[in-house]
């Protein structure tokens, strides 16, 4: 009897702890816009370290399984598997149109508003729009859905209407200047308080506009949305994961998602790789300052004497430079490990595409349920920008709804095992090669996954000294 | 980029006529040459390429029961820690 009882409990308890390892993760996952976030915290019911491991050995486990898929035709017709629509071109050129004033319109209205709305981010048109729209929601339609930035951009539109291309563009800088500019943007969101004061971002995207429209028409609109604009990048790189794209020759284009990284070799030098690391990167980096460890973390080492500037800024851009290093290094192992007449430089190419689902499922995680939460908000705002209510509407989420951050890590980390294992099998002839490739860069996935895990069951905090 | 290949040169390079991409032994050569121009070898070649493909499919074999090692002790190992940890 005794034994039919442990095994009982025994049975139980591992029903129950698979669920609440499930279910029971964090509620409120931390992002850069804390001007917006209600913090909120549920503890984890099962030790830490234990969550930990499970999501990185999910990850190991899943390239584990997915090197089991050894039949390259097979991988070849999940990543080549498309359709398309044909688009009238009255139709696109009308979407074109409607996408460009739309895109004006919330220029104009996000800084005037800024200006002159209430001073409250909860309340303030531009603080909602930019952040609950732009920084969430829009990059989320952009890599589920499609990128359809272009179209919208509002200083492409003034760009092209103006003259402009006096000056060729330095094609050896690459897309350097965009990494630099994503990098300086996530630091004004973090650092410069645009997430709580509407008038200081709006002073922000005016000088910005600025820049921008001056490098558009300097360099002609063209190669600077390609390569040097930040957030013309930053959506760009996003909207590679996304199903649909905008095609001349056959209207819209269908694929699986995240396959068009596998297909388009469209990272073609390391300040690519960066950009990529760097959307990994800057999601990593406001999640640890926004959450109450790093932030006592933070204020341990300003307490010992170091201007907290200067420890934000080594934390940032070393936290960058050892993501990218890490990434860079585990190509160098790969091809000392293979026979192979690949540089370690080439490899990294080829698998960086990877790195952008897992950005995608770690901005799933830190923006989804928040952009969820301020759907109501943000609906109001477009609505109505002139009349900002009296009560701002925000969804109270369910409970279930933390774990979804858990299950989006893990999702994004999946979906790159895949991609970087159909493109070991596009680049090795031998298929033991192609799955001894995989090893060091699954290595490296499991260590980001298990930071950004740690950083999703943390509780959001305002990040001190700034 | 230029420097996307490591040209090894030597009696170790082992160079596809067809596309020109170049490997260091003769197997990985025949493996490519059977996975991406199957329409262009000799019978010869497809005897080569059938041997170099079964001879893999061993390796890969005896690589998936290791696997399936790691996976089993990794699903026991967590359901242990889980059991003696969780609450």
């Amino acid at each position: 009897m005794n034994r039919t009882t442990t095994l009982r409990r025994f049975g139980v308890s591992l029903l129950f702890a698979s669920l609440v390892s499930l279910l029971a993760a964090p509620v409120a996952a931390s992002n850069g816009a804390v001007g917006l976030a209600g913090a909120s915290q549920d503890n984890l019911a099962v030790p830490q370290w234990l969550y930990l491991a499970t999501g990185g050995a999910t990850v190991g486990a899943s390239a584990l399984l997915a090197s089991f898929v050894t039949d390259r035709r097979f991988i070849e017709r999940v990543h080549s598997w498309r359709t398309s629509v044909a688009l009238d071109d009255v139709v696109r050129r009308g979407l074109g149109i409607v996408g460009s004033v739309l895109g004006l319109a919330l220029l104009g209205f996000i800084v005037y508003l800024g200006f002159t709305g209430p001073q409250a981010p909860t309340l303030n048109f531009a603080i909602i729009v930019t952040f609950a729209g732009l920084r969430a929601g829009y990059t989320m339609f952009t890599y589920l859905v499609g990128d359809t930035w272009r179209a919208v951009n509002p200083w492409r539109t003034v760009a092209t209407l103006l003259p402009n291309g006096f000056v060729e563009y330095p094609h050896k800088l690459g897309r350097w200047p965009a990494v630099a500019g994503i990098l300086a943007l996530v630091w004004v969101e973090t650092a410069a308080g645009v997430t709580r004061q509407p008038n200081l971002l709006a002073m922000a995207v005016a000088g910005y506009s600025v820049l921008t429209l001056l490098g558009a028409l300097l360099v002609g609109p063209d190669d600077w949305f390609d390569c040097a604009d930040p957030v013309s990048v930053f959506l760009r790189f996003y909207g590679r994961v996304a199903p649909i794209r905008w095609n001349d020759e056959d209207g819209l284009s269908v694929r699986l998602p995240g396959m068009r990284l596998v297909t388009d070799d469209e990272v073609t030098d390391l300040a690519d790789i960066a950009v990529a690391v760097v959307l990994v990167w800057e999601l990593t980096f406001s999640g640890f300052v926004t959450t109450e460890q790093g932030a006592a973390a933070i204020t341990a080492v300003v307490e010992a004497g170091l201007p907290a500037l200067v420890v934000y800024g080594v934390l940032y851009l070393g936290g960058f430079a050892a993501f990218l290093g890490l990434y860079v290094l585990a190509s160098h192992l790969t091809v000392r490990r293979i026979e192979t007449f690949e540089t370690p430089r080439a490899l990294a190419v080829r698998f960086a595409p990877s790195l952008l689902a897992i950005a995608v499922g770690y901005h799933l995680a830190h923006y989804f349920a928040f952009s969820v939460s301020l759907s109501p908000m943000l609906v109001g705002a477009l609505t109505a920008p002139l009349s900002p209510p009296a009560n701002p509407v925000v969804l109270t989420l369910p409970a279930w709804f933390g774990a979804l951050n858990v299950v989006f890590v893990l999702l994004g980390h999946l979906l790159a095992v895949w991609v970087a294992h159909s493109q070991a099998y596009d680049t090795f002839p031998s298929r033991m090669q192609a799955i001894r490739s995989q090893l060091p860069f699954v290595v490296v996935m499991i260590f980001y996954t298990i930071v950004s895990l740690w950083l999703v069951s943390l509780p959001t905090a305002s990040p001190p000294f700034l | 980029m230029s420097d996307t290949r490591n040209d090894g040169d030597g009696p170790d390079r082992h160079v596809c006529e067809r596309c020109g991409d170049a490997y260091p032994s003769a197997r990985l050569l025949t493996l490519h040459r059977g996975a991406r121009h199957p329409d262009d070898l000799t019978a010869d070649e497809v005897e080569a390429y059938r041997e170099a493909y079964y001879a893999e499919e061993r390796e890969l074999k005896s690589f998936r029961i290791r696997a399936l090692g790691v996976l089993v002790l990794m699903y026991f190992g967590f359901l242990i820690l889980f059991i003696l940890f969780a609450s």
